[in-house]
Order: structure tokens, then C-alpha cells, then sequence
């Protein structure tokens, strides 16, 4: 009996507690930010301090970094950029201990908000916080800059329509399929190759093979960032679906991997590639003219505008936050015309990213 | 061989199951890509065996996978070196790492888990600091020299199959560390020092030396390894090259009839544990299982398979037991 008893007050205990738990507080930190933001403008600071954050390691944010540096530059005020090499646990610490040092603001690509939650509120709570690359529109985030992802993926599905009027097998490589920007990307990949009106709220299973108006996609593939994994997938699917005559690879090395592989099965010109982002090989097989086009992201305006808004932000100034609180970097298409000039531009930024310390 | 038997078995029970359910397992072109795959990790699995043989562990070897692969496209893309020079600075730098590991654990007589596990670190670390943690490739040159892993040979009288031209290297090195281990004495005292190291120490055997020339042998596979690894991929990003290689460099190693004890090496298993590792990835593709359930699908096969030749083992053992002793 005394067993049963404890049983119960241990489950009642349990229960109290799930119902004690604090159920969102998105509203209350956004406001509390906002407070310290408007007492902020009584007494500005001279010099800020704030903070970019990526989601990984690659070109890509060694770009942003030339940009958030640049920013820090021109408006005189202290930036770091951190780079989390492994995965989640390493952002966590990076944004944790940045709010120890007391940072005045905080731009992050969070990898997973869904299951963040807990250290995106600490920022909001004692620093502030906005986020680039990749939303958590739930989180108390005050302004996303970054491009739609949907839009993007939508871009590269029309790019992808194009090459391939009558329809046709495809297949969508993908470095993993947690984060937000990767879901809405590949949905948007989808609904541009379709030709569906678009809706970002929709969601195809990964799982599932689509057929439609013509086109079948038979599957996404992830590799979780194992480079030898992901070009295997690539070779194993070209194998496994003879008919197979577009893929996309919705991350940088994904499509640098789809041009590799492509080049040595010699299967150029016979599938067609719509790329997404920068990569070298990309850009030359764009020239040469097999693969249809790549759509780019602009890093170097995510970190830029990131330290312009926080700088902003930190010295009690809210005008720059727009009132949907998205901030639009849009994305564009590189194509054979345009990819000379773009390649130029880009290694310029990347120097200046590298070398900035 | 006898070692061997046990992966020889699951490979060919894998591969029946693979031709069966598997969309064109059995084309030329996937064979190939097979083959391609299986000696590249081949080459750095045979590296871990050379470790574990002795009773140790490499920890160390996805990072030097990826210093090796990351510094060979950036000293001849970023540095401009001439591919006469990259090669042997980067095997030398390898061979280095190796030799470092070596004295660290013969001479102070650190773990080696703790020795390779501090090298894990410590290169991709050095890896990503020296580039910046910017992803390196061949930006479209040194085609000739990449051939060394994107080459492909016709056999005489083969359709439809082109050899790669990493057989070449995997295969030459797995039949001198054959033969190294089979027929050489230090071969033979290499097995002794992982069965007793103490004991091959008293009988006389320089087992400090070959300890270390067998991490040397280790990095040197897994540097050679990486280079070959970046000559097929063209590029890859520091932070994430290699990551977990070498526990699949291990798990062949193992599977293969390794003893992580110490003292029993097969190398035509360690060579057949890489191909069943990647047939096994091949097939779950090709089946169209989603990816998601890959490392499920890989444990519970390896499982199902190195139960089932431990068990056939015993059954044999108390067969022999049992059968009366032969008279006279």
C-alpha cells in the first residue's frame, strides 16, 4: 500500500510539474527586449558589441563573416563571428558563453529551433536576439534577415522546370533535413518543378514519391555532411533509376558533388543539375553549359545587415527592423551569362572574409 | 584465411541479398563504384589492422584522413606546388604523425586511446586553422594527377567493367602486408607483441620498434587514404572531412577477424569487412530504404552476421570435441 501511495504522489508530483512548466514565453521576452531597447535610447553606448553566429563551417560563412566585418567596420562598432563546427552542442556553448561575456546582441542560424528553444530564450532574455539564414519564427527573435527559403527553392524548381519541359524522373540530395531553411527549400524545389501555386505552409514527406503533371520525384537523400556518403548516394540513385534525368543538391557540396559524379560517369548533358549556391564546380560546369543554373544566397548581406540591425537595436534604435520582422536578402540565378561576373565578385568577398581577422 | 572465413560468409550472404532485391546491383557501372569505394576504405582499414594487430588503437585516423586530404589540394591550388613535391610532403607529414604517435606511446608509454584520441583533435584542428576552415579543391586542374583515384582501366576481354585505378595501390598493399605478416619474421614478431607483449620483449624482440613502425605504417595509410579519398570527391571543408572514419576503418579491421586483444590479423578479412560495409550501404540505397535508417539497418546485419559465425564456430569446436581421438 505504502508502495502505491508513493507511486501516486510521485505521479501527481510528475504531473504538477508538466503543468507548472512554463508554456511559451515568446511574447514576454520579445517585450522585455524591446523595454531594454527603448532605455537604451536614454543613454546609447558609445561602442557596441555584438555577435554573428553560423550554423556550420563552409565558404558560405566566411563570406557573411566579410560582411559582418565589413559592418563592424564602417559603423565603428566591436563584432565576432563564430563558426560551431559540430553541430548543435557547439552552438550551444557559443551562444552561452557569448551571453556570459555580455554581448549587446546576437545574430544566429540556428540548426534546430524546434528543439533550441531553451538557449534562444536565454539570449532573448539577457542579450538580444535576431536570427539570419534560417528562421525560428517561434522563438523571441526580434528580426530574421535572411531570403525565403521557400522562394529560393521555389527558384531553382522553375530553373529545374525549364531544363525539363516534358517532365521527367528527379531526384533531391540534401545534407540533412532538420533545420527550417533545408524543409522549406526542398518544398519549395518542389512546388516551382511542379508548377503547383505556391504555399510554403505545404509539406510532401521525404519518404513518399511524388508524381505529377509528368514529373516524378523519387526520393531525397541526406548524408548528414559525409562528403564520400553523399557522392555514393548520388552514384547509387543515377544506378538505382536508369531513367533518372534531373537532381538537385540543395546544399553547396551537394550540387559540387552532383557535377563531380556527373562529369565522371559522363552522364553531362544526359541529367541535368540545378544547383543551389556558389560552389567552384558549379560555376564551371554553368560555363560549360551542363548544368542549368545555380540559385545564390548573399552571405555577405546576412552578415552586414546583421550587424547593422544589432548595432542599431543595441543603441535603442527599432526603425531598421521592418514590421513583418523579416528582413528580405533575396536570392537570385546565376546563369551562363551572368556567371563570369558573379564568380569575380564572390572571390573578392571570400578574400576579404578570409583575411579579415 | 581461416579467419576470414567468418566475413567471407556475411559478405556473400549480403551480396546474394543485394542482387536479388537491389535495382542493377549486378551492372557494371555499381560493381565499379563498389569496387572504388571498398579500396578506399580498404586502404585505411588495412591501416587500422595494422594498429590493432599490435594490441592498439588509432583514434587519429579520420583526422589525418582529413589533414592529408585538405593539405594535398591546398598546397597545390592555394601554394601552387609542383604535384611532385605535394606528394611526398604530405605522405612524409602522414608517416610523421605516425612516428609521433609511435614514441609517445613506446617511449613514455601513454595509452594509445588517449595518444590517438588527443590526434584526433589536434589534426582537424590543425586542418581547419591552416585553411582557414575554407573548403578546398582542385578548382578544375590537376586532372592527370587525380587519376590516381578517378582513373578507370579496361580488362582485356571484360565488358561493361572498368577496373578503378585505386584496386591498384589497395591491392598491391594488401598482398605485401600478406606476405609481411605471413612470411617475414618481423611479420612474425608483430603477432607475438600483440599476443604477449612482455613476454616477445624477454624473448628478445624489438618490440618498442615495431610498435611504432606499425603507427607509422597507420598514418601513413590513412594520409595516403585521404589524398586518394579528395582525388575522387575534388573537394571537401575541413571541419567535416573524414569525421567517423575510423571506426569504419576499425569496424572492417574487426569484422575482419582482427582481435582488438592483440595478435590475430587477416587481411583478405579486413578487406572483405570494408567491401561488406559498403555493399551494405550500396544495398540500402539500390532496396530504397530511406537513409534514415541506415546505421540501423548496417548495426543489426553486422550483429545478426558475427553472431551467427560465433555460433557455427562453437558448433564445429564441440564437434571436434566430441568425435573420438584417432588411434594408434
Amino acid at each position: 500500500m505504502k508502495k502505491l501511495i508513493s507511486v501516486l504522489a510521485l505521479a501527481s508530483f510528475g504531473l504538477g510539474l508538466a503543468a507548472a512548466a512554463p508554456a511559451d514565453r515568446t511574447a514576454e521576452l520579445v517585450a522585455a527586449q524591446k523595454a531594454r531597447i527603448e532605455a537604451a535610447k536614454a543613454a546609447p553606448k558609445a561602442k557596441t558589441h555584438v555577435a554573428f553566429v553560423s550554423n556550420g563551417v563552409a565558404d558560405f560563412w566566411t563570406i557573411a563573416k566579410a560582411g559582418a566585418i565589413a559592418a563592424g567596420r564602417d559603423l565603428g562598432c566591436t563584432v565576432t563571428v563564430e563558426f560551431p563546427g559540430g553541430g548543435l552542442s557547439d552552438q550551444k556553448r557559443m551562444l552561452e558563453d557569448l551571453v556570459i561575456k555580455g554581448i549587446d546582441g546576437i545574430s544566429v542560424s540556428p540548426i534546430d529551433p524546434t528543439n533550441q528553444v531553451e538557449v534562444l530564450n536565454l539570449v532573448a532574455e539577457k542579450s538580444i536576439l535576431i536570427t539570419n539564414d534560417s528562421d525560428a519564427p517561434k522563438a523571441p527573435r526580434l528580426c530574421y534577415i535572411g531570403m525565403d527559403n521557400y522562394e529560393a527553392g521555389l527558384m531553382c524548381g522553375k530553373l529545374a522546370r525549364e531544363g525539363l519541359p516534358n517532365g521527367g524522373e528527379v531526384a533531391i540530395f540534401i545534407g540533412r533535413l532538420e533545420q527550417d531553411n533545408a524543409k522549406r527549400r526542398r518544398q519549395g524545389f518542389i512546388d516551382g518543378l511542379l508548377g503547383r501555386t505556391p504555399d510554403p505552409t505545404r509539406y510532401d514527406e521525404p519518404a513518399t514519391v511524388v508524381s505529377e503533371a509528368g514529373y516524378t520525384i523519387v526520393g531525397t537523400w541526406t548524408d548528414s555532411f559525409d562528403r564520400a556518403k553523399a557522392k555514393a548516394n548520388i552514384e547509387d540513385v543515377i544506378i538505382k533509376h536508369p531513367k533518372l534525368a534531373l537532381v538537385t543538391g540543395l546544399f553547396e557540396y551537394n550540387s559540387t558533388l552532383a557535377v563531380e559524379v556527373l562529369r565522371q560517369t559522363g552522364k553531362q548533358g544526359k541529367i541535368q543539375l540545378a544547383a543551389f549556391d556558389e560552389g567552384a564546380d558549379v560555376i564551371a560546369g554553368i560555363k560549360e553549359g551542363f548544368v542549368l543554373g545555380t540559385v545564390v544566397q548573399d552571405p555577405y548581406g546576412y552578415g552586414y545587415e546583421s550587424v547593422r540591425v544589432l548595432n542599431a537595436l543595441a543603441k535603442g534604435d527599432m526603425s531598421l527592423v521592418p514590421e513583418s520582422g523579416v528582413l528580405n536578402i533575396p536570392a537570385k540565378v546565376i546563369r551562363k551569362d551572368n556567371a563570369d561576373a558573379f564568380w569575380k565578385d564572390l572571390k573578392a568577398k571570400l578574400k576579404a572574409g578570409k583575411d579579415a581577422k | 584465411m581461416k579467419k576470414a572465413l567468418g566475413i567471407i560468409g556475411i559478405f556473400i550472404a549480403v551480396f546474394l541479398l543485394a542482387s536479388l532485391y537491389g535495382e542493377n546491383f549486378l551492372t557494371g557501372i555499381n560493381l565499379m563504384q563498389l569496387t572504388q569505394r571498398t579500396a578506399l576504405y580498404a586502404i585505411i582499414a588495412l591501416g587500422a589492422a595494422l594498429v590493432i594487430v599490435t594490441g592498439g588503437i588509432d583514434l587519429s585516423i579520420g583526422s589525418v584522413v582529413c589533414l592529408a586530404g585538405i593539405m594535398t589540394p591546398w598546397l597545390l591550388v592555394e601554394h601552387e606546388w609542383s604535384p611532385w613535391a605535394v606528394v611526398p610532403t604530405v605522405l612524409a607529414t602522414s608517416a610523421a604523425i605516425g612516428l609521433f604517435h609511435g614514441l609517445l606511446i613506446t617511449r613514455l608509454r601513454l595509452q594509445p586511446f588517449l595518444v590517438t584520441l588527443c590526434g584526433l583533435l589536434l589534426y582537424r584542428g590543425i586542418a581547419r586553422w591552416m585553411t582557414g576552415d575554407q573548403t578546398q579543391g582542385f578548382m578544375g586542374e590537376h586532372g592527370e594527377l587525380r587519376k590516381l583515384a578517378t582513373g578507370r582501366f579496361e580488362i582485356p576481354g571484360v565488358e561493361n567493367f572498368l577496373l578503378p585505378a585505386t584496386v591498384i595501390p589497395a591491392g598491391i598493399l594488401a598482398i605485401m602486408l600478406g606476405i609481411f605478416y605471413s612470411r617475414t619474421v618481423w611479420g612474425r614478431w608483430l603477432l607475438a607483441t600483440g599476443r604477449n607483449e612482455s613476454a616477445a620483449r624477454y624473448s628478445g624482440i624489438p618490440t618498442a620498434w615495431l610498435v611504432t613502425g606499425s603507427y607509422v605504417g597507420c598514418s601513413l595509410l590513412a594520409g595516403f587514404g585521404g589524398m586518394l579519398f579528395i582525388f575522387d570527391l575534388s573537394s571537401a571543408q575541413p571541419s567535416d572531412f573524414g569525421n567517423f572514419y575510423e571506426l569504419y576503418a576499425i569496424a572492417a579491421a574487426v569484422l575482419g577477424g582482427c582481435s582488438l586483444r592483440g595478435g590475430e590479423i587477416s587481411i583478405t578479412g579486413v578487406v572483405f569487412g570494408a567491401a561488406t560495409l559498403q555493399v551494405l550501404r550500396n544495398t540500402i540505397t539500390l532496396v530504397g530504404l530511406s537513409s534514415q535508417i541506415e546505421f540501423a539497418v548496417i548495426g543489426a546485419v553486422l550483429l545478426v552476421g558475427v553472431a551467427a559465425d560465433e555460433g557455427v564456430r562453437r558448433f564445429m569446436a564441440k564437434r571436434l570435441e566430441r568425435s573420438p581421438a584417432p588411434s594408434g
